[in-house]
């Protein structure tokens, strides 16, 4: 990659994430890799605020802010509007987050990858309702605290997997990436932008805030979600071919539960019944991609 | 600043559009915490005696950039080629490395950058510092004195070094065999002293009378006479004919006066010099077997040439006393009384008994005592305690009204006898000397103490003439300290030596050169802890954009306009190159 787009900022200082915010880390990264030939669709989430209010932009491209759950919808509009104007080299994004994208926007999101509408979509993954105050996702983690599971009663149900859902729909490009992996999620942006059709990135952000954790640690919160195979990197290509980016090191998830305020209530058994979840898709990941299965 | 009035899209739209940036929202007032650059000390450079700046060292070794490499070692030490052959290398024993997977080959890279630096003729481009009237006498031309002379003449004063032997070198000509440090390395470093303007006198014994009753024309002296007198055994038989001793077996190894040695040889004692006469005297053809009153791990010499020693074929005698040494047919006879431990003698040695009458007694042709070295003369030793003495960590300072103020160093006050330490000793006394003239007695503690490598007691030279490094903080890096998900895990190199077979055949050095690539993968290794090597990390990671490239010898700064104080940058700088404070706390200014 070269490394003069890299040094390129497509965002400004000011903008209102939260200290440590993830999600700002992602769109800056992501921007670097796409350059600013870029039109935005945000639907609401964080980044609708952290975007400015009228009449600031923290964004350097064009934004489109639309409804919650119309991501796919309003890119597959831009897209034609734009095509209708014989613009093809401006790229469509959509950045959407986990609710708007797992959740709400899922309708509009598998309609358009159905369509193979020529877009990238970007989900910015922090496992919750932040904007709105921490309510829980089909993304939020089993044993995660959320202001909608609260107490006694933490979400006891598994993430859904986004990324398998998109590969189900055949599409060109499915892709994980992590704040914490910089080169990885600026190359795979890189690559989204050079391919036609529908497109879908799902980027791990950490999220300080939400998840009762320093600022501080939010890229190493991250980077262990990786290494402990919990958010393994990964890209698929036209729903078959599965490449692992990243090869863990054996890491066990407890110390990435530890550190977060969101999971302080697991047990230690609580802590044994998801690393055997997490073992138990990574398996199932390594069994798609081909790699024989790590026998334990 | 006014609020950046850029529009983000001409395009005439029916839609509300922005038109102007964030930029205007100073999000730095939200901080708490202030992270800030801050170099601080690597655990190597505090243990090096000699206080070298090694995680910067080894930073400019791995960007190729040799010859600054090769400086910033002599800024602290004027032998590398010298110290990355022979020392014993504690920096090693105390890389954050070795925690990770194995320490960093310090002493190889030491070695590599002094024969990079003869092998391309590098010139020294250290500035002097303007001249100083005062003249300083040295006595003695080891390690100690002329790491003296080159610090004094670095300073800007005259040094003239005084040497009773023909040629310069103390131990390092005539006690290390040249199977650990060929002449040619020894040459070449004293010939770069001599370059800068130290004058080396040879063959000028120097006696008390040089500057007793005011005569001198010196300011100063320093005394690094070492030690080269044999402490005795004290047993009968010792003085009889043929028995040699150690030190001078070494020197007339040296001198081309030994031949071959056949049948068995005794070696008694366990310091560096037993070592070392055991490993040459196997050379000249002797079966050796070494004796040592104490164990193995309680052996003074340096662990490495213990083993190399047995490598080679030398038998280890432990717990072995010698009490009667008998003359017969030209051979001797030595009586061994056996030892046992009875308890720790002090921190590292074991102490010892005789194992009541177990006796044994072996029959060599050769016997060499080698069982240490004291000052060939009391005077060579500083008094007990007197007026206007400071003993500093590494030299002791007497300050006299009437004659030059003596400076004891290297061997004649170390409590670890090491060439880094002698070489301590003469930085030490230079920068204390500079310190004397200047600002009087009483300043000199606390000016040394300013220049302290963490808490010493290493000094650094690069601190006290205010370079770069003065402005680290003294606090030591520990390995929890590091970010070390950006490290990989790498072997330490491999030393290419001469096998054991290969070794008998001559004093050719034993370990081998090494490559620049080799040397450029092992510096690598370095986690330059608490020293920033620009990997940008904590630019790339910053979420506010507030961490901008520049010119300024770190390469960048902080906008605190927009800096919320998360702490990104300072969690993910692997090295410890960083800190974060409270903002109240810090200076804003
Ligand atoms: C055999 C041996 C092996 C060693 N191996 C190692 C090793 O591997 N690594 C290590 O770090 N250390 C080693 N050491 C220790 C190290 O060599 C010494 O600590 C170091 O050389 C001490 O330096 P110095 O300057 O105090 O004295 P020396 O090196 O002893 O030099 C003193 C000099 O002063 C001269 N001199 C004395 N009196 C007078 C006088 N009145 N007038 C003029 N000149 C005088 C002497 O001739 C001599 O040249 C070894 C020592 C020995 C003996
Ligand atoms: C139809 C609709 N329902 C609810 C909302 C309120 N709302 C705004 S942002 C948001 C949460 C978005 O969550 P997510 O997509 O995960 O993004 P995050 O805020 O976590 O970044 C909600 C519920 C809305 N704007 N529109
Ligand atoms: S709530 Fe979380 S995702 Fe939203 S701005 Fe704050 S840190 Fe970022
Ligand atoms: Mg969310």
């Amino acid at each position: 990659m070269q490394l003069d787009n890299l040094n390129r900022e497509h965002m400004c200082s000011g903008h209102v994430g939260c200290p440590g915010c993830g999600a700002a880390l992602a769109m800056r990264f992501l921007l670097k890799a796409l350059g600013n030939k870029t039109i935005m669709i945000i639907p609401a989430c964080c980044w609708s605020i952290i975007a400015g209010p009228y009449p600031q932009s923290t964004l350097k491209i064009p934004v489109l802010h639309s409804a919650f759950e119309t991501g796919g919808a309003v890119a597959s509009g831009v897209r034609a509007a734009h095509d209708i104007k014989g613009d093809t080299e401006t790229t469509v994004v959509t950045w959407a987050g986990d609710g708007g994208t797992f959740d709400i926007g899922f309708q509009a999101l598998s309609g358009a990858v159905e369509r193979n509408e020529n877009f990238i979509y970007v989900c910015y993954d922090n496992e919750a309702y932040m904007n709105t105050g921490v309510q829980r996702s089909s993304s939020t983690p089993y044993g995660a605290w959320t202001t909608t599971t609260p107490g006694q009663h933490w979400k006891r149900l598994r993430k859904k997997n986004i990324v398998e859902a998109l590969v189900a729909h055949r599409i060109p490009y499915a892709a994980t990436a992590s704040i914490a992996f910089p080169e990885d999620l600026m190359r795979k942006a890189k690559k989204a932008k050079d391919m036609a059709g529908s497109r879908f990135i799902h980027i791990f952000s950490s999220c300080p805030t939400g998840w009762g954790m320093p600022s501080e640690m939010s890229v190493k919160i991250a980077r262990m979600a990786v290494q402990t195979t919990i958010f393994p990197l990964y890209e698929v290509e036209d729903g078959l071919r599965y490449t692992i980016n990243y090869t863990p090191k054996g890491y066990l998830v407890n110390e990435y539960f530890r550190l977060q305020g969101r999971f302080k209530h697991l047990t230690e058994e609580d802590l044994e019944s998801i690393q055997e979840m997490v073992d138990e898709d990574w398996n199932l990941l390594l069994r798609k991609a081909g790699v024989a299965l790590e026998t334990s | 600043m006014a609020a950046q009035q850029t529009p983000t899209n001409r395009t005439p739209l029916l839609i509300p559009c922005s038109y102007l940036t964030t930029e205007g929202n100073k999000t730095g007032s939200w901080r708490f915490l202030r992270p800030r650059y801050e170099e601080k000390t690597s655990p190597c450079s505090a243990a090096c005696p000699a206080g070298e700046d090694i995680g910067r060292v080894e930073m400019l070794t791995a960007q190729g950039s040799f010859k600054e490499a090769w400086e910033t070692v002599m800024m602290e030490n004027p032998f590398p080629g010298v110290c990355g052959r022979v020392c014993y290398h504690p920096c090693e024993q105390q890389c954050n490395r070795k925690e990770f997977d194995e320490p960093v080959a310090i002493h190889s890279l030491e070695r590599f950058l002094a024969d990079t630096a003869s092998r391309y003729e590098l010139q020294l481009s250290l500035q002097k510092l303007e001249s100083k009237k005062q003249k300083i006498a040295i006595v003695g031309s080891g390690p100690s004195g002329l790491a003296a002379g080159y610090f004094l003449t670095l300073l800007g004063y005259q040094a003239d070094i005084f040497e009773a032997l023909p040629e310069p070198g103390g131990v390092l000509r005539w006690g290390i065999p040249l199977y650990r440090l060929p002449l040619s390395i020894l040459n070449r470093e004293i010939a770069q002293i001599r370059e800068l303007g130290v004058q080396i006198h040879c063959g000028k014994s120097i006696s008390q009378e040089f500057w007793r009753g005011g005569k001198s024309e010196y300011d100063a002296i320093f005394l690094g006479c070492g030690h080269s007198r044999s402490v005795p055994l004290k047993i009968s038989g010792e003085d009889l004919a043929g028995v040699k001793d150690g030190l001078q077996f070494l020197a007339d190894i040296r001198r081309g006066e030994v031949s071959a040695l056949d049948g068995t040889a005794a070696v008694i004692g366990g310091g560096n010099t037993a070592v070392d006469t055991a490993r040459s005297a196997a050379r000249f053809g002797a079966k050796v077997i070494l004796i040592y009153r104490r164990r193995r791990q309680d052996m003074p010499a340096f662990a490495e040439e213990v083993e190399m020693a047995l490598e080679e074929g030398v038998e280890l005698w432990e717990l072995q006393t010698p009490v009667n040494i008998a003359a017969q047919d030209g051979d001797f006879v030595v009586t061994l009384q056996h030892m046992h431990v009875i308890g720790k003698d002090g921190q590292r040695k074991a102490r010892v008994k005789p194992d009541s009458n177990k006796k044994k007694k072996i029959r060599v042709q050769h016997l060499f005592k080698a069982v240490g070295t004291e000052a060939s003369e009391t005077w060579y030793e500083p008094p007990k305690k007197t007026r206007g003495m400071l003993r500093l960590s590494n030299c002791v300072l007497l300050h006299k009204s009437r004659e030059p103020t003596l400076v004891y160093g290297g061997d004649l006050v170390a409590d670890i006898k090491s060439v880094a330490h002698a070489v301590a000793s003469g930085k030490q006394a230079a920068i204390a000397l500079d310190i004397l003239f200047h600002e009087g007695l009483d300043a000199v503690r606390p000016r040394l103490q300013s220049c302290l490598v963490a808490e010493g007691p290493s000094i650094s030279w690069e601190t006290y003439i205010g370079g770069p490094r003065s402005l680290r903080n003294q606090r030591v890096v520990r390995y929890s300290d590091l970010n070390t998900d950006y490290f990989q895990f790498a072997p330490m190199m491999i030393q290419p030596r001469l096998l054991p077979e290969e070794r008998f055949q001559s004093f050719a050095e034993i370990n081998l050169k090494i490559g620049a690539s080799l040397a450029i993968r092992e510096a690598e290794r370095c986690f330059n802890c608490g020293l920033c090597n620009q990997c940008d990390n904590c630019q790339l990671f910053c979420p506010e954009i507030a961490v901008t490239r520049d010119n300024n010898p770190r390469g960048r700064h902080i906008n605190y306009d927009y800096c919320k104080g998360c702490g990104l940058c300072v969690v993910e700088c692997p090295r410890n190159a960083m800190i974060l404070e409270e903002e109240l706390l810090c200076d804003t200014s």
